[in-house]
Formats: structure tokens, C-alpha cells, sequence
């Protein structure tokens, strides 16, 4: 039940609470270049999510079999060296960046080639913008977030299982669909108003960005409620 | 330890790298798309700064345009004339072979020829201009303001008389004018012939109120319909078929142009050279772009 309780308030968390572009403001990139569609809009979200959920997935299990003290493979391959006090010790997480970044590039060109392949009307409408998540930072985000739960925690039994780590992903992915698709849709009926001169274009888009931030923070709360209810 | 850190470090790299490659290695093939081979060499061609200067996102899909909407060659001002000469090597095209465009103003009314004009005070310029009522009588025609010179960067419109004229020797087609228009009066034509014959009449009234505001606007009395099925008339007024535009069409154009009771139906473009008629007028297909700024834009001169 705990156990429950504790991946439904990551889940709420990553999609409305913590929402990782109207409160932690990462992967703006994309939120304003690609929501001027609706359509576009929900298979961009979707593209994110995948390959955060990807990426999330080849991090936490690089970070917890390889890169973090004590990880198996990696004390396994030092145990030949050194004595298994000192192989427990070997750090890697110096490397988590480089390996990131190598995860998501990867994600992305996979997912690139799958949607040129099946969606070609939707890689269309993405133009640059599909290799261009190789650089969005909600998802380097999304991989930061899961190290920071694995690796130099106190406890190692507080450590992030894999579950934990996906429902990250995913249900972060969802919420910067929801951010996406709800700017989308408000930017698609500002077509037909009538915007004073000199807001036209991208002020008034960052304007509305900050009042569905401001909108947002309206969650700021609501999980400790859901804490004292559950657990 | 230092060294056992260092290669464990590295080797983890390296596993990662082979690993990956091998994935995507594979998702290559299994997920392989059947392109145009010129689409793939036209992108190598591009300089790939996916500026958005020839009009596209990017320069993928300005080479997708190329092959498959048959778009011009001469697009891309980055790579300039190489990369021109390169795409067009690869599609088998002429570089310079294609029908140039340029901007028609749809109104021929000088200020005297304006009916119900009312002094303006207000700010200078077009935009403005119109949206204010009773500046003059006809609410389709040109104003007069100049928004479309100020937005040439070619320095191809003059005001003459209130009306703004199109310099041809001078106009690329970039379409400035007709995006700053707020009446929505120029258009950008395709040039099949030096000369083109144009309608320079916006109003869609019915003749009654043309009268009213215009001395010289179309009434759609379809004069010019009877003598050639070049023009129909739409919105009550007389509108040219410029997909059937072509040489042997040339004499009943002359005609019709000639039978309008309003003469707004008039050839625009170069002058004529000396000796030279309308008649003369063969299509002529090949024009060398020229992307040149006789406009000095800097505004600050320290």
C-alpha cells in the first residue's frame, strides 16, 4: 500500500504539482516552437514522453548497475583489481552527463527513424524540431531527477526502483503534453482575437505562458494532502 | 584505483557506444524509407543553416519542395549562386529558367480621379489610415500612404499622384508590399510575358456605387468577357484567367482591353522600347534573378 501510495504521488507529482514546464520552466524549446497546432502539439508531447521514458529507462539502469559506489557490474569488474572493500567504493556518477546525453541522442534517433517511418505526415509538421528534443532539457531533467534518487542518498533501501524512475518519466512526459496541448489549444483561438499591436506574436505567448504557470500553481499543496490521506 | 576508475570509466563508454550503434544500426535498416535519391543529395547541396530565408522551416523541406512541388532553385541566399547551380545540375533544370513574379497594384485612380476624399491628420501610413472611415469614398482602393514603399527593400514602389506604381526593371517579387497591404491590392503575378495586361480595379461594388466613389473603377458591365473567355467577372469585378495567359490569346486581350468603357483593363511592366507594341510580347521564360538592395536601411550614422 505504501509502495502504492508513493509512485501515485510521484506520478501527481511530475504531471500537475511539479509540473516540469510551468514549474520548473525546462523544455520551453518546444512548448512555444511547437504549440501552434493542436495535433502537432499532442504528437510532440507524445514524441517527448517516449523518448523520456527510453531515456529514463537506459539511465536509471546505467546509473544503478554502473555508475553509482557499490553498483554490481561495476564493483564486479573492479573486484578482480582491488579488494572488494575498495571496488565497492569506485564512483562513477562523474560520468552521468556524458552518458545522459548519450542515452537521449540515441532515444531520439531511434524515434526519429520510427516516426519517419510510420507517421510521415507527422514527421513533417515536427520539421526541425524532432531532433531538435535531443537538446530539451525536460528530459535531461526527467534523467537528473532519477540520479539525484539513486545515487548519494543516505539510505540506499530510499534508493529509486525502475518503477519508480518510469512512472517519472512517463507521467512527467504526460504533463508536458498537458502544458502543450492546453497552450496549443489557447494559441489556436488567439488567431481570431483581437491582440493590441505590440503583443502580437510572441509576447502574448509568453504572457499566456506565465499566467498557465501562475495557473499551475494553484496544485502547489494538494500532495501533502494526498501524504496524510494515504500513508 | 586511480587507473582502475579511469578504464572502468572508459569501458563503460565504449560497451554503451557498441551497444547503441548496433541499435540504431539496425533501426536503420528495419525502419529504411524509400526518399527520392535527389532529395538526399539536394540536402547535401543546401547549407544546411536552416535559415527560413528561401520561405521554408528548413532546408529539408526546401529540397522536398524541389523535387516534388517543382519549386524554384534559386531560393537559397546562403549558399548563392553555387549552391543554385549545384541543385539545378542535380534536378536537370536551368538554373535561371524560371518565371519570375512581380507585384501588381490593383487600383489606376489618381487622387483626382478619387471621389469623397477627406483631409487625414492622422498617423502617416496605410495600416492607420484605414481604420478610419470617409479618409475616401472607395473603401478597396489605394490609399496612398505609402506602407507598401516604405516595406520595399528594392526600392521598386513610387507614390505617384496618391497612387503607388510598381518600377519593374526594379521589382523581384518578394512580396513584401502585398503582405503589408491592408487593403489586400497587390498581388504577385507570374510574369509569363514582358508585359502582362492586369485588371487595376479592386472595387466589388455594383456599378452604381463605383460611379459614386470612382471616376475610372470597374463597373463589371463584362465588356471584356464578350470578347475574350479570358475574363470572368467576380464580385462585380472583371478578373483575368492567368493560368490560360499565353501568346495566341494575345489579340483578343489587345481587344478586350481596348473595349473596356473604364480602360482598366491595361498592360503593366517595363516600358515598351521604342517602336515596339504589345503585340510584339512573346513569352519569355528565361529571367537571371538579381538579389540586389539599392536601399540604404541604417538608420543611426554615428
Amino acid at each position: 500500500m505504501e509502495f502504492i501510495a508513493e509512485i501515485f504521488l510521484i506520478a501527481i507529482g511530475a504531471a500537475l504539482i511539479n509540473n516540469f514546464v510551468l514549474y520548473y520552466f525546462v523544455g520551453i524549446c518546444p512548448f512555444i516552437g511547437v504549440s501552434k497546432e493542436v495535433e502537432t502539439a499532442i504528437g510532440m508531447g507524445f514524441a517527448v514522453t517516449f523518448v523520456m521514458v527510453i531515456a529514463s529507462f537506459i539511465s536509471w539502469s546505467i546509473t544503478t548497475f554502473i555508475l553509482i559506489p557499490g553498483a554490481p557490474i561495476s564493483s564486479f569488474v573492479a573486484g578482480f583489481f582491488l579488494t572488494p572493500e575498495k571496488a565497492a567504493s569506485i564512483d562513477l556518477t562523474i560520468l552521468s552527463y556524458i552518458v545522459y546525453i548519450f542515452a537521449i541522442a540515441s532515444s531520439v534517433q531511434f524515434v526519429e527513424m520510427f516516426v519517419k517511418k510510420s507517421y510521415p505526415l507527422l514527421y513533417r509538421s515536427f520539421g526541425v524540431f524532432l531532433p531538435l528534443i535531443t537538446t530539451n532539457c525536460a528530459i535531461l531533467f526527467a534523467c537528473l531527477t532519477i540520479m539525484s534518487n539513486v545515487a548519494g542518498i543516505d539510505n540506499p533501501e530510499n534508493a529509486w526502483g525502475l518503477s519508480k524512475a518510469i512512472t517519472l518519466a512517463l507521467f512527467g512526459g504526460m504533463g508536458f503534453t498537458l502544458a502543450i496541448v492546453i497552450m496549443s489549444g489557447i494559441r489556436e483561438e488567439l488567431n481570431f482575437a483581437d491582440v493590441p499591436e505590440p503583443f502580437k506574436g510572441a509576447a502574448i505567448t509568453l504572457i499566456i505562458a506565465g499566467i498557465l504557470a501562475m495557473a499551475f500553481m494553484g496544485f502547489t499543496g494538494v500532495d501533502s494532502g494526498i501524504r496524510r490521506l494515504l500513508l | 584505483m586511480n587507473l582502475i576508475t579511469l578504464i572502468l570509466a572508459a569501458s563503460t563508454l565504449f560497451v554503451m557506444a557498441i551497444v547503441l550503434s548496433y541499435i540504431l544500426g539496425w533501426a536503420d535498416k528495419a525502419f529504411h524509407v524509400e526518399v527520392d535519391e535527389r532529395v538526399e543529395l539536394i540536402i547535401e547541396e543546401l547549407p544546411a543553416v536552416n535559415c527560413g530565408s528561401c520561405g521554408y522551416i528548413g532546408c529539408n523541406e526546401y529540397a522536398d519542395a524541389i523535387v516534388l512541388k517543382a519549386e524554384v532553385v534559386n531560393r537559397c541566399t546562403v549558399g548563392g549562386d553555387s549552391c543554385t547551380q549545384a541543385i539545378a545540375g542535380i534536378m536537370g533544370v536551368d538554373a535561371n529558367a524560371s518565371i519570375p513574379l512581380r507585384a501588381i497594384v490593383h487600383c489606376g485612380a489618381v487622387y483626382e480621379q478619387r471621389l469623397g476624399r477627406n483631409k487625414y491628420d492622422g498617423e502617416n501610413g496605410c495600416i492607420a489610415a484605414n481604420l478610419v472611415t470617409d479618409v475616401q469614398g472607395c473603401i478597396f482602393g489605394c490609399l496612398g500612404f505609402g506602407d507598401c514603399k516604405r516595406s520595399c527593400d528594392y526600392d521598386a514602389i513610387r507614390i505617384v499622384d496618391g497612387l503607388s506604381r510598381i518600377d519593374y526593371e526594379k521589382c523581384i517579387g518578394c512580396g513584401a508590399c502585398a503582405k503589408i497591404c491592408p487593403r489586400n491590392i497587390i498581388t504577385i503575378t507570374a510574369f509569363t510575358h514582358k508585359r502582362m495586361l492586369a485588371v487595376e480595379c479592386s472595387n466589388n461594388d455594383k456599378s452604381k456605387e463605383v460611379t459614386k466613389v470612382c471616376t475610372v473603377g470597374c463597373l463589371g458591365c463584362g465588356a471584356c468577357t464578350r470578347v475574350s473567355d479570358m475574363f470572368f467577372i467576380e464580385n462585380n469585378l472583371s478578373t483575368i484567367k492567368y493560368e490560360n495567359y499565353d501568346d495566341d490569346k494575345m489579340d483578343e486581350l489587345i481587344k478586350a482591353s481596348e473595349r473596356c468603357p473604364k480602360k482598366r483593363i491595361i498592360f503593366v511592366g517595363p516600358p515598351l522600347k521604342e517602336g515596339e507594341t504589345e503585340k510584339d510580347q512573346k513569352s519569355d521564360k528565361v529571367i537571371t534573378p538579381d538579389f540586389k538592395t539599392t536601399v540604404d536601411d541604417t538608420e543611426w550614422r554615428g
